[in-house]
């Protein structure tokens, strides 16, 4: 028993302040995201880096680093200097199932960026647990329509325009251009994403093939298998429309048996935007002849095209930070998604966290600056980046210039039966950030 | 019509490259009873170094030259330092059977990574060196260019050359010799040993020269001949493991089968076709098509 | 004295290792955990490789196909008659080892290369069997959901710890089963085989017939195996069962010891220690993006060779000799 008042005062203070540091001492901490530190964000990135794909999408980390330096060397990010990690996963599902589980289990990222590829990446999201600890999934390099569903990938933002687009808006400019709408025309595309959401695409775009699409098995389309192909529809009347939706390397088969078979000006040449890197396609074999006259969709302006400020910029930074690595279309969109990322992370504010980061692109996304020639259509209804295109036709350099002469961007869906429609004249892209350096 | 001459064109060009691997596989095995699994690494690091030089010297044929003349003493070293302990070392218990097997195999996956170390893992192309276009034909562009008739003559004066020297030499007699009796090739003065090492030798350099004939209409990268062991293997069970005429008439049947399935069928039935003929052979005749012999002995 | 059997024993040492496993579960992180689910599941593969080279002698290079037929089947199980997971992976068991059976009954007649080489071509031929039937998914493949853990468990129990659990029960079950298995009549039919056909043969043994037995058994081993690998990497698709697979589970089991399933463990430790260790080495040493890559696959076969030079009977008979 306590006598004196004080001292009753004292313990019953003290014992109160006993309790209330055994009761806070057993609440959690405040859990910071994974990934941050004050002078650090970590970023993860799942790719080809060997590999079948790797012809085509080998120089993404190194050009996305490129531009993460760049930053880095102005000030990062209020601060914080942007770390990737990049894992290799060989364009196999299984692969990046596991890296991308080690990106977020192992390597602890912050949030995902430029994920590559859809069997892939479908396989990663749910192996990774993805949703369940909402790691951000930002800018994914598929175009594959879905990645657009909140409810089926609730951290995911699409920045490619999907396949289902492109399709439907080649379906339009063949029915405009008259040399190849009365053509023949057939589809040979890779029997997996680029397949479906192709078909599906030239379905709902309204475009009938003269015969059901030729599917191949990834890497499974030998040189002697196109050269068999080629012969039976080389001999078909006319210029028939060859559409051809695949990676770099089996473009490059097709084209190359049609250099044995003589049949390259046989046929209306138009590859995906995928598949349809000239500079790919020459470095594994292709002639410039060949490439002269193919048609292609892009919605970036041509990596060759040195009149266009965010090509311009993007190449000094490619020169300075990327030494040795030629600029072409991957490392133009590499650099894009990295600019959009230091962006969104801006967007979000000093006090970043995952949600956060994920709300501030639904709010803002769609005011970001890129070098894509159609907005972003960011909100809090929906995921998908660019949606559109615009029709060129390659050069014996393997440039790409619009077809016609005028550069003519369409914009459309991927759910709905309709043609796509222009870009009103009145739509201006946002000019790029003083020396890339955004300061949204 | 065009369909089906296309078809037989494409068959012949595969079914040599195939034979080659065959050929090279069953040397071995004739003399030394082991299945070479790192027959495709050897062939495909033979390519790489035909590659460099080609691209150095600026001529194909110094290239085939140089990958010829490495397949040969690489494939002569690897009998040497690396078969030859193991076989030393290796004398008892069941891990006998396994050991050369599980040896060729870890092989294989280290001659991959040094490639992969040295010359990186992506996607290069090796220019033919005749001209790729094919032959016109009454009119009609066929699938059969003058590098695919190179193709077919090499592989048919590499099989001469090969018989002859098995039938009609001396060094051929005792290559037989050595494979089917050791003791008593032994026995009758022979250096088994050296003889074993120069059939690895000309297993090797028929690699090199298969590597050559194929990366042209392919790409070349680490693993680009990986397919060509598993069908040069299958080739090599079907004209049985005991004949070099079998491996090449087992190589024509193997292409033929596969290229006509793809024409005809779809493009993703060939290994399907390939599996399903290794095992109708494996069991109506396991010795083979062509072999004499009953059975498989080991 | 009262002496405990050798079967009592080792259902002693399942239960502590089971136990002990459960503890660790709880002790380590969800990385780890992964990482342990993945060493369960090549150790029950390797397992299966050594029932079958080990004790019946014969050699398979096509165990990733066989693992691809389980994983298939406890996919579909799941996806398209909505099945308990449990129940698929029993089933992916089962499939597996019927097909294994029916694969022995026809390899029964080949031996040392010929079943080498044909099991190769499965191995290369069987995943592209996806491509050809819709029902398997092609490319992209069917997913395998094993759910999440019950609620009973609380909010605080991984998917990961989850994945630990399972993995580590179904090998800790099934190598029990299969040393239980080796140990009895069975087993010594088995090592006659692999020791001696012919005075197996004149001993009365239908060789044949037990070869096929063997695969069957080992088939179904490694059909649970793959099973438990869909579902740590949630689906199934060819690239899951690469020829590179069936050549790792081989590397694993040689350098384990091929004879003993005792190390079987350790070889699950170390086929998932390579890639992290070459991942280490590689990002300490530098050097080009070829190195890194290819660095992995280097040790896996460096180990494998240097197994077969020097510890061809497996490290458990050198520390036997060494005692």
């Amino acid at each position: 028993m306590i006598r004196n008042t004080r001292m009753k005062r004292i313990s019953i203070v003290s014992a109160v302040a006993v309790a209330g540091a055994m009761v806070l001492s057993t609440l959690p901490a405040q859990a910071a995201d994974p990934g941050l530190t004050s002078t650090e964000i970590k970023l993860g990135l799942s790719s080809p880096q060997t590999g079948l794909a790797a012809a085509s999408y080998g120089k993404l980390p190194k050009a996305m680093k490129a531009y993460f330096d760049y930053i880095n060397a102005n000030g990062g990010v209020y601060g914080r200097k942007i770390k990737l990690v990049a894992r290799d996963d060989r364009y196999l599902p299984q692969q990046a199932a596991t890296q991308t589980t080690k990106l977020v289990l192992e390597d602890e990222v912050f949030a995902l960026v430029g994920a590559l590829g859809t069997a892939t990446h479908t396989k990663a999201y749910a192996a990774a647990q993805l949703a369940k600890k909402n790691v951000p999934d930002l800018f994914v390099n598929s175009g594959f329509s879905k990645f657009g569903d909140k409810t089926k990938y609730p951290t995911t933002f699409m920045i490619l325009p999907s396949y289902a687009m492109e399709a439907k808006i080649i379906s339009k400019f063949i029915a405009d251009t008259p040399t190849l709408r009365p053509q023949a025309s057939f589809l040979i595309a890779q029997d997996d994403e680029f397949g479906e959401d192709g078909v599906k695409g030239f379905v709902l775009g309204g475009h009938k093939f003269t015969a059901p699409a030729t599917l191949y098995p990834q890497g499974g389309l030998s040189s002697a298998l196109a050269e068999g192909a080629l012969t039976s529809l080389g001999k078909l009347p006319g210029n028939p429309v060859l559409v051809l939706m695949g990676t770099t390397d089996t473009t490059a088969t097709i084209l190359k048996a049609a250099e044995k078979l003589d049949l390259t000006t046989k046929f209306n040449w138009i590859v995906g935007s995928v598949g349809g890197d000239a500079t790919t396609l020459k470095a594994l074999g292709v002639k410039s002849t060949t490439i002269d006259g193919i048609k292609a969709a892009s919605f970036f302006p041509d990596a060759k095209d040195t009149t266009d400020e965010y090509v311009k910029q993007f190449m000094i930074i490619n020169t300075k930070y990327n030494k040795g690595v030629a600029f072409d279309n991957v490392v133009l969109q590499g650099m894009n998604s990295a600019m959009l990322t230091v962006q969104a992370l801006r967007a979000a504010g000093k006090n970043l966290t995952r949600t956060g980061l994920i709300k501030a692109i639904e709010d803002k996304g769609s005011t970001f600056a890129s070098a894509g020639l159609t907005s972003l259509n960011y909100s809090a209804t929906s995921r998908v980046g660019y949606n559109g295109y615009w029709f060129g036709q390659l050069n014996a350099q393997g440039e790409l210039k619009p077809y016609g002469g005028t550069r003519k961007i369409y914009t459309t869906d991927s759910t709905t039966v309709d043609v796509p429609v222009p870009l009103p004249d009145t739509y201006k892209r946002k000019p790029i950030p003083k020396n890339g350096i955004p300061t949204n | 019509m065009l369909r089906f001459i296309t078809a037989i064109l494409t068959s012949l060009s595969a079914g040599a490259i195939y034979a080659l691997m065959s050929t090279a596989l069953v040397l071995v095995w004739r003399s030394t009873r082991v299945i070479n699994f790192a027959q495709a690494g050897q062939a495909v690091l033979t390519t790489y170094i035909g590659y460099e030089i080609t691209i150095r010297t600026g001529s194909y044929w110094y290239g085939l030259m140089a990958a010829i003349l490495s397949g040969a003493l690489i494939g002569a070293m690897i009998d040497r330092f690396f078969l030859r302990p193991i076989f030393k070392r290796v004398k008892s218990g069941p891990i006998v059977m396994i050991a050369p097997v599980v040896a060729t195999l870890g092989l294989l996956g280290i001659i991959q990574a040094i490639i992969g170390f040295i010359w990186g893992l992506n996607y290069q192309a090796l220019a033919a060196p005749v001209s790729t276009d094919g032959y016109k034909i009454l009119g009609t562009v066929i699938a059969f260019s003058p590098f695919n008739l190179m193709v077919l003559l090499s592989v048919t004066i590499t099989m001469v050359l090969l018989t002859v020297l098995f039938q009609k030499t001396n060094i051929g007699l005792a290559l037989r010799a050595s494979a089917y009796s050791p003791e008593i090739a032994k026995l009758s003065g022979i250096k088994v040993d050296a003889v074993r090492t120069l059939g690895w030798a000309i297993a090797g350099a028929a690699g090199g020269l298969a590597g050559m004939l194929y990366v042209p209409d392919s790409y070349l990268h680490p693993n680009s001949m990986d397919v060509l062991l598993v069908f040069g293997f299958i080739a090599a069970v079907i004209g049985g493991l005991d004949s070099l005429f079998g491996a090449v008439a087992g190589a024509m049947i193997l292409g033929f089968a596969i290229n006509f399935a793809a024409t005809y069928i779809s493009y993703k039935i060939v290994f399907p076709t390939a599996f399903v003929i290794l095992i109708l052979v494996l069991l109506v005749k396991p010795g083979g098509i062509f072999s004499s012999s009953k059975g498989r002995k080991d | 004295m009262h002496k405990i059997s050798a079967n009592r024993k080792r259902l002693l040492t399942f239960i502590l290792l089971g136990w002990a496993l459960l503890l660790i579960g709880d002790r380590v992180g969800e990385f780890r955990q992964y990482q342990g689910s993945f060493v369960a599941m090549y150790a029950l593969a390797i397992a299966s490789i050594i029932l079958l080279t080990g004790y019946s002698g014969q050699l398979s290079l096509g165990h990733s196909a066989l693992m691809a037929v389980g994983a298939y089947a406890g996919a579909l199980s799941i996806n398209n008659l909505h099945l308990h997971p449990v129940i698929a992976l029993i089933i992916a068991a089962l499939v597996a080892g019927i097909f294994g059976l029916i694969l022995g009954i026809a390899a029964a007649r080949l031996s040392g290369p010929y079943l080498a080489g044909t099991t190769l071509a499965l191995a290369i031929s069987l995943p592209t069997i996806a491509n050809q039937f819709t029902i398997l998914g092609g490319e992209q493949g069917v997913a395998f959901d094993i759910g999440t853990p019950p609620a009973r468990y609380g909010e605080d129990f991984s998917q990961y710890k989850w994945f630990f659990w399972i993995s580590s029960l179904a090998a800790l079950i099934m190598i029990w089963m299969v040393a239980n298995l080796m140990h009895s009549k069975f087993g010594r039919v088995f090592i006659a085989l692999r020791d001696n056909q012919t005075a197996a043969q004149l001993a009365g043994i239908n060789v044949g017939r037990q070869k096929a037995v063997a695969f069957g058994l080992s088939a179904g081993v490694a059909g649970l195996a793959g099973g438990l690998l869909v579902m740590l990497i949630s689906g199934v698709s060819p690239s899951a069962f690469p020829l590179s697979l069936s050549f790792s589970l081989l590397t694993g089991a040689v350098v384990t010891g091929v004879y003993d399933l005792k190390g079987v463990m350790l070889g699950g430790l170390v086929l998932v220690a390579i890639p992290e260790i070459a991942d280490s080495v590689g990002s300490r040493v530098g050097g080009s993006d070829g190195f890194t890559i290819a660095l992995p696959g280097f040790l896996v076969s460096a180990l494998l060779i240097l197994a077969v030079l020097f510890l061809p009977n497996g490290p458990g008979k050198l520390l036997k000799k060494k005692m």
